[in-house]
């Protein structure tokens, strides 16, 4: 919190940055993410979770690898870079002990309730928007896994209930993901502009 | 300036042609065959590390989903007289054989219900009774130098699958569905049934099979297609 009082108000504000690891995380998540979601709803025309045979197809334009096969291989490819990216920057997060200042905590709840400064609301508002999809990209992970390997990991995939219940779940990161990329962009637009964009990226 | 094409221009029509090479492939499989052959070995490796001879859990009678098994053929489907049928068991086996379904039927019956997947993404929960394959192969004896099992199906189909996953205690060569003889539709007089493999490795109308020591070029008719081999579930 100290860093983050404004002292003394100077002509050039010190330019945001960003660790490495934070950067590498967020190409490689953004990258894999995409071609999960692309070639995913190549998979999803072989047999839509809504309406099975019958149901409404996604235009070819939104996907990925021309049928089921080239589907799949892009999909258990991306897998892996995905899960693996998750895995290896969560254990970055607790060891560097970023969790304990860089992801929402109840003084950023108090803050959105009581808080009179803009700016500190709309800091908190962002930090509880993408911590919230941690559980949220963990959840995909764990109802991949339970379709990708019904009869090894059967424990895993029977806490969904049913099959019909497991795809849907699968099914739902895709949307929640997309407005994830839009509202975490305009947070952070709005907490630190495009300078704040920048200095994940470049 | 001349009519010949300049430098420039040149430069860029050839940029455009290859932005549309790239454009056009964006449609089709766009490196997905590259893309599977690379990762492929990663996630086979995964699969048969996961697979073990323990039975998978099984449902209930209740539970099996009767309007969800849906009917998937590549070909016709072929109406097999069961007192003309012969299964063969040849190749890397020391007692090669030949069974009429009376022979099948006097050996240990299994039944089992659960879950088969397709890849196309649904699933059945369905109940299968037949012989376990394990058990034919303690019959056929299979030589120390087999490797893989090969199922030739009376419609042309073809499949192949290591002998492992052949030898799970679920993988059974059934002749019953849901309480009832298999119709023809679901592969009678025989198909293969497992929970751990997907749909398209379980073939219907089997009539041999076939023990090697290693893959052949054709390791099946989706596989040669582009399907994942493995194929584990």
């Amino acid at each position: 919190m100290t860093s983050a009082r404004p002292t003394k108000r100077t002509k050039s504000p010190r330019l945001p940055t960003q660790t490495l690891p934070a950067k590498i995380f967020h190409w490689t998540n953004l990258i894999s993410l995409f071609v999960m979601l692309f070639s995913g709803l190549q998979i999803y025309n072989a047999n839509p979770v809504f309406g099975g045979r019958s149901g409404w197809n996604f235009p070819d334009y939104l996907t990925l690898g021309g049928w089921l096969a080239g589907g799949r291989n892009w999909h258990f490819a991306a897998m892996w870079f995905y899960a693996l990216n998750l895995l290896w920057y969560g254990l970055y997060v607790m060891v560097s002990r970023r969790w304990q200042i860089r992801y929402a905590s109840g003084s950023d709840i108090k803050a959105l309730r009581v808080s009179q400064n803009a700016k500190r609301k709309n800091y908190a508002l962002h930090r509880l928007v993408y911590t919230a999809i941690i559980p949220i990209l963990v959840l995909s992970i764990a109802s991949g896994l339970g379709m990708y390997k019904p009869a090894s990991l059967h424990w895993l995939a029977s806490l969904f209930v049913d099959w019909q219940t497991l795809r849907t779940v699968h099914f739902i990161a895709v949307p929640i993901f997309i407005l994830f990329t839009f509202v975490h962009s305009l947070l952070a637009l709005r907490v630190g502009s495009i300078r704040l964009i920048k200095s994940m990226f470049v | 300036m001349s009519k010949s094409i300049s430098r420039r221009q040149l430069l860029q029509w050839s940029g455009l042609s290859s932005a549309s090479l790239l454009l056009n492939s964006c449609g089709s499989n766009l490196w997905s065959k590259e893309v599977g052959q690379a990762i492929e070995p990663l996630n086979q490796a995964t699969q048969a590390l996961l697979l073990t001879q323990k039975p998978v859990p099984e449902y209930s009678i209740d539970q099996i989903e009767p309007d969800k098994l849906l009917i998937n053929t590549f070909a016709q489907t072929p109406q097999i007289d069961p007192a003309k049928y012969r299964l063969q068991i040849e190749g890397e086996v020391n007692h090669p054989m030949q069974l009429s379904l009376g022979d099948l039927q006097t050996l240990p019956l299994t039944s089992m219900v659960i879950q088969h997947v397709c890849v196309e993404g649904w699933a059945a929960i369905v109940q299968w009774g037949g012989v376990r394959l394990q058990e034919l192969l303690r019959l056929a004896q299979p030589k120390p130098n087999a490797r893989y099992v090969y199922f030739k199906s009376a419609d042309g189909y073809y499949e192949s699958w290591d002998l492992v996953s052949a030898t799970h205690p679920q993988t059974l060569m059934a002749y019953q569905k849901n309480g009832q003889s298999l119709s023809a539709d679901n592969g009678a007089p025989l198909r293969l049934a497992s929970p751990i493999k997907l749909g398209y490795k379980q073939s219907k109308w089997v009539t041999q099979i076939m023990l090697t020591n290693q893959l052949m070029p054709k390791t099946g008719y989706w596989e040669d297609r582009g399907y994942e081999w493995f194929g584990g579930l």
